[in-house]
């Protein structure tokens, strides 16, 4: 389990206790956080996912995978070096007390 | 009442006429089910199942997704690999999916609409199925790149008879009966012979892509593109029609429903969503199990089968407030109607898309609507679930 802050475009701010093995994207479209769609359900084939991740996140998470950096070519928000895919982001206690920020739009 | 009294059998006609009775004494009393019928295990709750979903390296695809698996199949298509080859095959086709490439289908697939729900007008009575059919291989063919009007190889009423048998199974033998096997290597034979077509003379389409594909200087091997090109065919017709009965039947039958998205089409996208999440056609897929795995007091030994019941997830009223209810505002996000995780369907944009179109133009003809029959016959299959016949009534 990890607690994860989603922090909405709107300043609104979310925290959710994410079950090991669920992905960031997962967890804000069960738990009514808006600013993440998840058009394609998880496969990273949307860019829809799109969260800028914290220093926190950035040092523990594994570096985007070739598909995931290709998608991201594809975000609508402006696309910043700790930009990443939210459902290519699995839980797990390394990333306790994370956060993301989203972005104003997905498409 | 106990274990020895609960059965759940996928091939029961029972269960492919109403399986939501059985899916909440699953959820509620038998979470974590063998079924002696089916020999696997069922996973019915919706936080089981994106648990398993994402799982990939304990819940394998690599021997088969489809509950009652197509000889030769497992392990050459997207749905039945595992990364990294999945992501491998994936790779290839999904750009090809993607909303933002999808829009220059859009014209094309109105005038499909258009001229095919146009044959509706004037007609009192009529088998949804008829006209579902011949919009679905149309866009199919459209979107995939199948040869159509003069290059057609064959008639399109034959690749969708034989896209919908091909996932069916017999009640009697739980098995794939010879007639299902032959719609299986009919669909192979015409499968290769697109690919044949388009190897010789390509053209811009997804097969022609497909088919001449390299990967780091290897070209996929010929098995992996005919039964990935099989399975896109056999998906796409027969997941896209199966949802479209659905949605048709769920319309005809939830009057305020109707009422409210001919009145409003801006309205179309949330009722096909909750329709995704309430009755999709996708009901079941499996997963083998790469290690053993205790889940609710029930040990799953490596090996072992295990069925991800979408369609029970999606009822889950653990994740779904009043989830028997179709409520057409209620955005059902998270729903598990495409499936998810790396093998969330690949067409949900196009069936989104689609289907929009396509119940927008339906309902300029017919604007009003209902059922004629209230006992309906169900396709015999372990995995999907549609009625073969949809008797509506212009009103």
């Amino acid at each position: 389990m990890a607690h994860i802050t989603y922090v909405e475009a709107n300043g609104q701010s979310t925290t959710i206790d994410l079950a090991d093995g669920w992905s960031l994207m997962q967890g804000a479209t069960t738990n009514g956080i808006d600013g993440i769609i998840g058009e394609c359900g998880g496969s990273c084939a949307c860019a829809t996912c799109h969260c800028y991740v914290d220093d926190l996140l950035a040092g523990v998470l594994p570096p985007p995978s070739q598909g995931e950096l290709d998608m991201l070519e594809n975000v609508v928000a402006e696309r910043r070096p700790n930009s990443r895919l939210a459902c290519q982001i699995k839980a797990s206690p390394a990333l306790e007390g994370g956060v993301v920020t989203l972005p104003e739009c997905q498409e | 009442m106990g274990l020895g009294s609960f059965h759940f059998d996928p091939y029961s006609p029972a269960i492919d006429a109403d399986p939501f009775p059985a899916y909440q004494r699953l959820r509620d009393e038998f979470p974590c089910f063998w079924s002696e019928e089916a020999q696997m295990w069922i996973l019915s709750r919706y936080s089981d199942i994106v648990t398993a979903g994402q799982d990939w390296q304990t819940y394998s695809s690599a021997s088969g997704n489809l509950m009652t698996e197509l000889p030769g199949r497992a392990g050459a298509t997207l749905g039945s690999s595992d990364p990294p080859k999945h992501d491998r095959l994936r790779g290839l086709i999904q750009h090809a999916f993607m909303k933002r490439n999808l829009m220059a289908l859009e014209d094309p697939i109105r005038a499909v609409a258009r001229d095919v729900f146009g044959q509706l007008r004037g007609v009192g009575e009529f088998d949804f199925k008829d006209v579902s059919s011949q919009f679905t291989v149309k866009v199919l063919m459209a979107a995939l790149g199948l040869p159509m009007g003069e290059d057609a190889l064959v008639p399109e009423h034959e690749v969708r008879e034989n896209a919908v048998l091909m996932v069916q199974s017999d009640a009697r033998t739980r098995a794939k009966g010879p007639e299902h096997i032959a719609a299986y290597n009919w669909m192979q034979d015409y499968a290769s012979k697109v690919i044949a077509m388009r190897r010789a003379n390509p053209q811009n389409d997804l097969i022609s892509n497909f088919a001449l594909a390299e990967i780091d200087g290897d070209r996929l091997d010929d098995r992996e593109v005919l039964l990935t090109t099989t399975t896109l065919i056999m998906a796409g017709v027969e997941s896209l029609g199966g949802f479209m009965m659905m949605f048709a039947y769920n319309l005809a039958t939830f009057d305020e429903a109707r009422r409210a998205v001919v009145a409003n089409p801006a309205l179309l996208p949330d009722s096909i969503e909750e329709s995704l999440r309430f009755n999709t056609s996708a009901q079941r897929f499996r997963r083998r199990l790469m290690k053993d795995v205790t889940l609710h007091g029930q040990t799953m030994k490596e090996g072992d089968f295990v069925c991800l019941a979408y369609g029970s997830g999606n009822r889950d009223e653990r994740q779904y407030p009043n989830p028997d209810a179709y409520d057409i505002t209620r955005k059902p996000r998270g729903h598990l109607g495409f499936g998810g995780g790396v093998h969330a369907c690949l067409g949900t944009a196009i069936a989104r898309l689609a289907v929009k179109i396509a119940f927008e133009e339906f309902h300029q003809v017919v604007p009003d609507y209902k059922r004629v029959a209230d006992q309906l016959p169900w396709m015999p299959s372990s995995t999907f679930r549609s009625p073969l016949v949809l008797q509506l009534k212009a009103l």
